[in-house]
């Protein structure tokens, strides 16, 4: 850490908050997956009432001493009557433990399912909290918190804390980026669109029906100012951001077109060609079902992130991979592995494929687009090597099966268990 | 040995068994959409419900007892917290259990046709 980030000041919100966090600015990778080339910020805040002062959130354990220097510039401990924690990630919770213990008399409050995770995360059982949820309420004498429940942004324990009389929203994660400028305020700081962007398509962006969720809460408010947790206090035009989150976790594709119509991707990647045929084979007998676009991609042709967005807002994927010593082939297991930053589960899927020794790769994948929590309604196909007039009917009649299922007219089969374990 | 049918309504297969076969070794072979996570009768993910055919079926343990009591209370708490009659009916229509018969499919054993459908 520099001299600069430890003896730069808190800096004033409004006239009852100050930011009272801790700059990060050498930190290159966060939580293992997301890059930040300027680093990051871990906002904290310090809210004073007539009738004492609440501190909400608290910084990375590293970053303390940052945290405990601004705040000791704007509060006595002995005033601290109120501690939030919007969320319970080590980079918001680093100081806690040292923050109660300089602060014995502040209450702490946290979100109901936060409980479960406190204990865990502190490895200390003896911190006393209380849990709060929507429309809770902590006075702070002419100052109120009103807490929101916002589950799943991105944790289960995530909320956001609303300070009436200000218009102002602490809002944890949500609005966040690792953009880390000592100006702090949206208006003052570089160009961050990038950070805001980038962080929500690999934070929030599986977890687009709790935004949403979330929204209708906070859409509602008169708000000022949002204070995140991470990167820029947005104070010029807060609303855009509000309206950016709602535009990016809504499905677009039924909005532009027919909004039952469903969508099948076929992709596949095929050495010889025989993978390709089982897959215009599929495409053709689940075209006989119809009421829903199918369309089919060759991984060659493409990258992973077009295709992920597909998928993303496709009901039904199957995956045509050949075996290759043993396994499915490395771009089918790029595209898998990058299911992670969308939310797939209950999606219809399958997976089929040529092969010319033993051909385990159907079924790696399978078990793969299962532990995704998708639906795998047929057992995949595995032919091997060039698929004959018959076992293209095969892939027909498998097109046919995945394509009622996705209509919702699953076709009645009759099986005896031990063509199961055969499969 | 004796077997039995046992229907999956929601991806409509019909798998015949060998008598005391669990529903969790066949469900996620035919895709029907029963989530699991334990495996082990703890957690409850795999509870399902019993359309047709619940006297041929093996009577829930201890342990399968307890997990879906403990999920019910779950339930039924989550219905006191709610802060309004909106919330709270929101939440009933979520968890509607009324007629249902909810099972664990890792812990229950097939004995006699039956049809079963995911939650």
């Amino acid at each position: 850490m520099s001299g600069h980030e430890a003896t730069a000041g808190p800096m004033a919100v409004t006239d009852r908050v100050h930011w009272i966090g801790a700059l990060d600015p050498k930190m290159r990778t966060f939580d293992v997956i997301l890059k930040t080339p300027n680093g990051t910020t871990y906002n904290a805040y310090l809210v004073r009432g007539s009738d004492g002062v609440a501190v909400i959130d608290t910084v990375k354990a590293e970053t303390a001493d940052q945290f405990f220097a601004r705040l000791e510039a704007v509060a006595d401990y002995a005033e601290i009557k109120v501690i939030v924690l919007n969320h319970l990630e080590p980079d918001h919770s680093g100081a806690l433990p040292e923050l109660m213990r300089r602060a014995p008399q502040a209450t702490l409050y946290i979100s109901d399912a936060a409980q479960l995770m406190l204990k865990a995360l502190l490895n200390n059982s003896d911190i006393a909290y209380t849990p709060v949820t929507t429309n809770d309420r902590v006075s702070l004498g002419d100052r109120t918190l009103r807490f929101l429940n916002t589950p799943y942004l991105h944790w289960p324990d995530t909320q956001c804390t609303y300070l009436e009389e200000e218009g102002v929203l602490f809002s944890g994660d949500v609005f966040g980026c690792h953009y880390c400028d000592e100006q702090l305020f949206n208006d003052s700081v570089g160009d961050f669109r990038f950070s805001f962007e980038y962080y929500y398509s690999h934070i929030m962006r599986p977890f687009k029906q709790y935004v949403l969720g979330a929204l209708e809460l906070i859409e509602p408010l008169q708000i000022n100012l949002i204070a995140p947790t991470h990167g820029p206090i947005l104070r010029d035009h807060p609303r855009h951001y509000i309206e950016r989150y709602r535009e990016l976790s809504t499905p677009h594709l039924h909005l532009e077109i027919d909004r039952d119509v469903k969508t099948m991707i076929i992709f596949y990647i095929s050495s010889y060609g025989n993978t390709m045929h089982m897959a215009e084979a599929i495409r053709d007998g689940a075209a006989e079902v119809g009421g829903f676009r199918i369309s089919l991609y060759d991984l060659e042709g493409g990258e992973v992130e077009p295709f992920v967005d597909l998928v993303e807002e496709a009901d039904a994927i199957l995956v045509g991979s050949p075996t290759i010593n043993g396994d499915a082939v490395k771009p089918v297991w790029d595209l898998l592995s990058s299911f992670a930053q969308i939310n797939v589960k209950g999606k219809v899927a399958g997976a089929f494929g040529s092969y010319g020794w033993s051909g385990e790769a159907v079924r790696m994948v399978e078990d793969r687009l299962r532990g995704l929590k998708m639906r795998v309604p047929a057992g995949g196909l595995r032919i091997k090597l060039i698929p004959s007039a018959d076992e293209l009917e095969n892939c027909r009649d498998y097109g046919r099966d995945i394509g009622s299922f996705l209509m919702g007219r699953p076709r009645a089969r009759e099986i005896d268990m031990s063509q199961l374990s055969a499969n | 040995m004796a077997k039995a049918k046992v229907k999956f309504a929601d991806v409509n297969v019909t798998v015949t068994v060998p008598v005391g076969t669990r529903i969790i070794e066949i469900s996620e072979k035919v895709g029907s959409y029963i989530a699991y996570n334990c495996r082990e009768g703890d957690c409850g993910s795999c509870m399902f419900t019993v359309l047709d055919g619940s006297d041929n079926l093996s009577k829930p343990s201890a342990l399968e007892k307890a997990t879906l009591f403990a999920h019910f209370q779950e339930v039924l708490d989550g219905w006191r917290r709610a802060g309004d009659i909106e919330s709270l009916q929101a939440m009933m229509r979520r968890e509607n259990f009324a007629g249902k018969e909810c099972r664990l499919a890792c812990q229950t054993q097939v004995f006699g046709d039956a049809t079963v459908a995911p939650l």
